[in-house]
């Protein structure tokens, strides 16, 4: 078992007496190599449990346990560098750093923990997403797919345990959308990633192994 | 996991850089114009303070000199120069004041005595023999008992090079006359001519035996580097323990030792200290302006650094490179473009400069700005940087990255601006020498800051109201963008009102050191000045001039005479203060007994009542009031006297009651003769005194005319040319006029290019929105408007307050550094409010229009 959230609550104080919950008593087990689709309705909460899930966000209370290892247990410190190995996080607006090109964009985790093969790792990466001829390109030269092409060589470059999807066709237009997802999916199983995947797109989540619905801060 | 290579993120963080050229271009730009401003200044300013130590120097003819009017004991001087460092030249000079005679006529002199090793400092020239080698001075006046004297002394005794003078008891022959005389500063002018004599042969004259008023000098040459003022303590401790007359040894400094010009070249100094403060204090609210636009834009990247498995760290110690990438870049331009401009400097200002004057780059400054750049950028930019703390990386989730402020924690916020304050108190102290000064300044300045920034919030908070009632779309959505971006509208109107406070300050400053230095309006330059003369020969001196068609002008009676009591309490001369700050230095100096009084009503042109009324034209005996008198401010401040003050005169042995009725500021340049204590008429009148005068607007030839016209028929009237003194005093007051003005214009210019780069970065942080409104079809007039409504606020309130504030702050600064010399100029207050204004407006305007001209493709991109 890669995932597993056990009553987990997620609230946001909102004044000193009142409080948002987002999330309630949430429960969840996820397998290796799995691909879950969670849908639910904007402010349902989809990004929140995301948030959570990448650590970069802290729960109010419950368990989240990935790889055996209790996320809220770990420091700062130590949660970044679980990060660094085991995460992959995709966005709904690409966030590429604008200043680097394509290939420096996709290597720039590996490099950041100094790896010697990371320059060799990202053109693979790019290969896989179908970009190496962009490698030297600048993000303001891409396109909406394109970006959000290189974005996904970038999660997938530091061999994620998991991959965190929030929304990635979201920006995209439907053909394009049907593109992207093809290559996500193509790319998940073929390396035997878990992929965790928000979306508003029922064709994309009937794509997964298995669908969960948000709503009133748990799963229906 | 491993570490980065080393240079990762140096890399990345270069590479943003370079991404954001116009921000670091800009940044730099900023930077290193206030950095090479602060090392030219720097350097002029160390140049200056070279040349003014050469020429105290020079007036001293010795760094410290200890005198006494006895003369020193052995065992005395063995305690004191035991405390002097090793290696220190030493050398004895003794002078006294005494009448000499020819056949028929007499004069007063100063007699010196010197011996070989005199001057240690400057040169003096004779006329025959060019300049003096000091190695032989004793020997070339003892071999033959010459003596070398003032040119005017011959023309006063009708004597000729090579003629005899007696001296005391014992005849010299008049070897050479002294052309210039580098220790006969422009304040002695009033004194007698000077004879110099072989030290030795001072015993010879008899004089010494005499109870004439004679003064012991020790003149010392210490080793470079000696701290001149731990030494000045020490020996002054050790003179305290003393008893009886060794304890009214008085020590001596080269710095003391100047006189009105050299407390004006001080003024200068401590003015274009000022100025690299302001430059570097400018320069620094421009950088950290920049660099909180900067930084607010990279919050996105930073997140996504961190999503990617970046510490907070590690994106910390990139933004840091950042800094310090740009800092020490920029410290090296400014070092660049000083080394290519200060070596022209001279050359410009060749004409003004004073002779001898070396601009030299001093290496300190070099490093110091280096130095300064990079640790300066750093904490002028902590308190934005500790921003980076706010940022979360949970927000790439959601829309609005970067917009969202995390309250920070107060006292995070405050220690954040620890270093900046504690860099600007070393930096204000270390330039003006002074811990009270430099601590006045940092506080005014932070307690300007404090007023600004409640005014700003106050500002912001009209206008959130002002959007509420009713007025045009834009004028509304104009209040409302100012009072909702609170802290990006308060931070542009705290740089923009700092900046005008900053760009007013050294103008304002000028305004009123510029009075005390230019030449006086309406004023006659004189060429001769006139002792001794009797009240008799009143009269026909005055005829006899007409008949020359000469006036004789600011003719002033003098009266000798004591200073009894203060209050009633016998007034102590000799205070044993250790003198620690440059305001009590000067104070010491000046308690001495001795005073010439003069009277009149009518304050001359040169001099204007600061406090007090003026004196009643006459004195009533009859009333059982004391006399009236009025005091020269900066004595009355030296002395410790106010307004009201009974001071009671010993008159030739008559006691004279006199109470402080006002104090008067005397325009040091107006070469009038000025005194320090002027009685009402009616008192005085009737002691027995001289008058003085001076006769001006003579050319050589008549000059000379007159002079012997005037010594053949008034023997015992002193005649003293003061043509050369005259002109090179008054070319130095004009040097420093150009000077504080050209240094004024450059922090304008300066402030203007700081307030310059504030407007456009705010406007430019908006284009998002204006391209919004565009695009939403909002007119392009409306979108205008909104905006320059905005800046127009912006700029008004910032202008007045900053103006407001900066006249208080010169006010104080005057009154800290240049003795309450302040002026208001209306003009300068209104030029920088309009200035301001409009600049902030014109910025914004050209901005949004090339905005509004460019397509909003732009906006759908990003
Ligand atoms: N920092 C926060 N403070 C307060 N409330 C928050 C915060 N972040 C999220 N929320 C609230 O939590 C709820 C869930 O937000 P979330 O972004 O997870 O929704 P979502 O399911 O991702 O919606 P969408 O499909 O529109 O992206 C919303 O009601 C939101 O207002
Ligand atoms: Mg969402």
């Amino acid at each position: 078992m890669i995932l597993e959230i056990k009553g987990l609550d997620k609230f946001f104080p909102q004044t000193d007496h009142d409080k948002i919950e987002v999330l309630k008593n949430l429960n969840l087990q996820v397998e290796e190599g799995e691909t879950v689709a969670v849908v639910g309705q904007s402010g349902s909460g989809k990004s929140t449990l995301l948030s959570l899930l990448a650590g970069l966000d802290r729960q109010s209370s419950g368990s989240l346990r990935l790889r055996g290892q209790e996320i809220s247990a770990m420091s700062e410190v130590k949660l970044t560098q679980f990060r660094a190995e085991n995460i992959g996080i995709i966005f709904q607006q690409f966030y590429l750093m604008p200043h680097l090109t394509a290939l420096e964009n996709v290597s720039l985790p590996l490099e950041m923990f100094g790896h010697k093969d990371s320059l060799q790792r990202a053109r693979e990466a790019l290969l896989q997403v179908g970009l190496e001829e962009r490698e030297k390109h600048f993000p303001h030269q891409l396109s909406g797919g394109e970006s959000q092409r290189v974005a996904i060589a970038r999660a997938i470059v530091i061999r994620p345990a998991i991959l965190l999807a929030d929304e990635p066709t979201g920006n995209l237009d439907n053909a394009t959308g049907v593109q992207v997802s093809n290559l996500l999916f193509d790319l998940v199983q073929t390396t035997g990633m878990t992929l965790l995947l928000v979306t508003h797109n029922t064709e994309l989540a009937l794509r997964c192994s298995r669908q969960l619905t948000l709503q009133s801060g748990t799963f229906q | 996991m491993k570490n980065p290579p080393a240079f990762f993120w140096l890399k990345l963080a270069f590479r943003e850089l370079l991404n954001n050229r116009r921000f670091s271009l800009f940044f730099l730009f900023n930077l290193a114009l206030g950095l090479a401003g602060f090392i030219a200044l720097d350097s002029f300013k160390e140049s200056l303070d070279n040349h003014l130590g050469q020429n105290s120097k020079a007036i001293l003819g010795a760094d410290i000199a200890l005198t006494s009017y006895l003369p020193f004991e052995e065992k005395t001087l063995d305690a004191l120069e035991a405390r002097f460092p090793q290696n220190t030249l030493s050398t004895r000079k003794t002078s006294l004041f005494t009448m000499v005679a020819t056949e028929d006529q007499t004069r007063l002199v100063q007699i010196t005595g010197i011996e070989k090793e005199f001057p240690f400092y400057g040169k003096m020239v004779l006329k025959n023999n060019g300049v003096v080698e000091s190695k032989n001075v004793e020997q070339s006046l003892a071999l033959s008992g010459e003596a070398w004297v003032y040119p005017e002394l011959l023309f006063m005794l009708g004597l000729k090079l090579g003629g005899s003078l007696k001296i005391g008891e014992k005849k010299f022959r008049i070897a050479d006359t002294v052309l210039d005389d580098p220790s006969s500063s422009f304040s002695s002018f009033g004194l007698a001519p000077r004879v110099y004599l072989a030290y030795s042969q001072m015993q010879e004259t008899a004089l010494l035996s005499k109870k004439s008023r004679i003064s012991y000098q020790r003149l010392y040459r210490l080793p470079d580097g000696t701290d001149l003022s731990g030494l000045v303590v020490k020996l002054q401790n050790k003179i305290n323990s003393f008893e009886g007359s060794d304890s009214k040894i008085r020590i001596l400094t080269h710095k003391r030792a100047g006189n009105n010009l050299g407390r004006l070249l001080g003024y200068l100094n401590d003015y274009l200290g000022l100025v690299a403060m302001i430059a570097v204090f400018l320069a620094g609210i421009g950088a950290a302006y920049l660099f909180r636009n900067y930084l607010v834009h990279r919050f996105r990247e930073i997140s996504i650094l961190m999503s990617l498995g970046a510490t907070r760290q590690q994106t910390y110690r990139m933004v840091l490179w950042q800094l310090g990438l740009l800092g020490t870049g920029a410290a090296l331009i400014a070092i660049i473009i000083s080394l290519a401009i200060l070596p022209l400097l001279p050359l410009l200002l060749k004409q003004f400069l004073p002779n001898g004057f070396e601009t030299q780059l001093s290496l300190g400054s070099l490093l110091f700005a280096l130095v300064l750049g990079g640790v300066g950028s750093l904490v002028f930019c902590l308190p934005v940087l500790s921003r980076i703390r706010t940022v979360q990386p949970l927000q790439l989730f959601h829309k609005n990255i970067g917009q969202q402020d995390a309250t920070p924690v107060l006292w995070r916020q405050a220690l954040s601006y620890l270093p900046l304050l504690i860099l600007s108190w070393s930096l204000s102290v270390w330039q003006s020498h002074s811990l009270i000064v430099g601590s006045a300044f940092v506080g005014m300045l932070l307690a300007s800051i404090l007023f600004l920034g409640s005014i700003a919030w106050l500002v912001l908070f009209l206008a959130g109201k002002l959007s509420q009632t009713s007025g045009s779309t834009m004028k509304r959505l104009a209040f409302r963008n100012l009072q909702r971006n609170r802290t990006g509208a308060i931070s542009c109107f705290l740089a923009l009102a700092l900046g005008t406070l900053l760009i007013n300050l050294i103008p304002q400053i000028y305004q009123g050191l510029q009075e005390e230095v230019s030449r006086p309006d309406d004023f006659r330059i004189p060429s001769l000045f006139l002792f001794d003369i009797q009240p008799e020969q009143m009269e026909p001196l005055q005829k006899t001039l007409s008949a020359e068609k000469v006036n004789l002008n600011y003719l002033s009676p003098i009266v000798r005479a004591r200073l009894e009591k203060v209050n009633g309490n016998k007034f102590d001369a000799n205070s044993k203060e250790v003198s620690l700050t440059r305001e009590q230095e000067r104070q010491q100096n000046f308690r001495r007994h001795n005073l010439n009084l003069s009277y009149r009503t009518q304050l001359s042109d040169s001099e204007q009542i600061v406090e007090g009324r003026p004196m009643t034209t006459n004195f009533d005996l009859d009333s059982g009031k004391p006399a009236e008198i009025s005091l020269e401010v900066r004595y009355a401040e030296r002395m410790g006297f106010k307004l009201g003050d009974l001071l009671t005169f010993n008159v030739q042995e008559v006691l004279v009651e006199a109470i402080v009725i006002n104090l008067r500021r005397v325009q040091w340049n107006s070469f009038q003769p000025n005194f320090f204590i002027l009685f009402q008429p009616g008192v005085l009148e009737d002691a027995p005194g001289t008058f003085v005068g001076s006769i001006g607007g003579l050319v050589a030839s008549r000059r000379m005319n007159v002079q012997n016209l005037i010594v053949s028929d008034y023997p015992n009237v002193s005649v003293i040319d003061v043509t050369r003194m005259v002109g090179r005093v008054l070319k130095i007051s004009d040097q420093m006029v150009l000077a504080l003005r050209m240094m004024a214009y450059l922090s304008i210019l300066a402030g203007l290019v700081v307030v310059f780069s504030i407007a456009r970065h705010e406007v430019e942080g908006r284009l998002w929105e204006l391209n919004l409104l565009k695009v939403l079809g909002a007119r392009f007039s409306d979108i205008q408007k909104m905006i320059q409504i905005e800046f127009a606020v912006l700029g008004i309130f910032a202008g007045l307050f900053g103006v407001a504030v900066s006249l208080i702050m010169s006010y104080g600064i005057s009154w800290w550094f240049f003795e309450n010399l302040w002026k208001w100029t209306w003009q300068t207050s209104l030029g920088s409010i309009i200035g301001v204004t409009s600049l902030s407006v014109g910025v914004a305007w050209l901005a949004t229009q090339r905005t509004l001209r460019s397509s909003p493709l732009n906006l759908l991109r990003s």
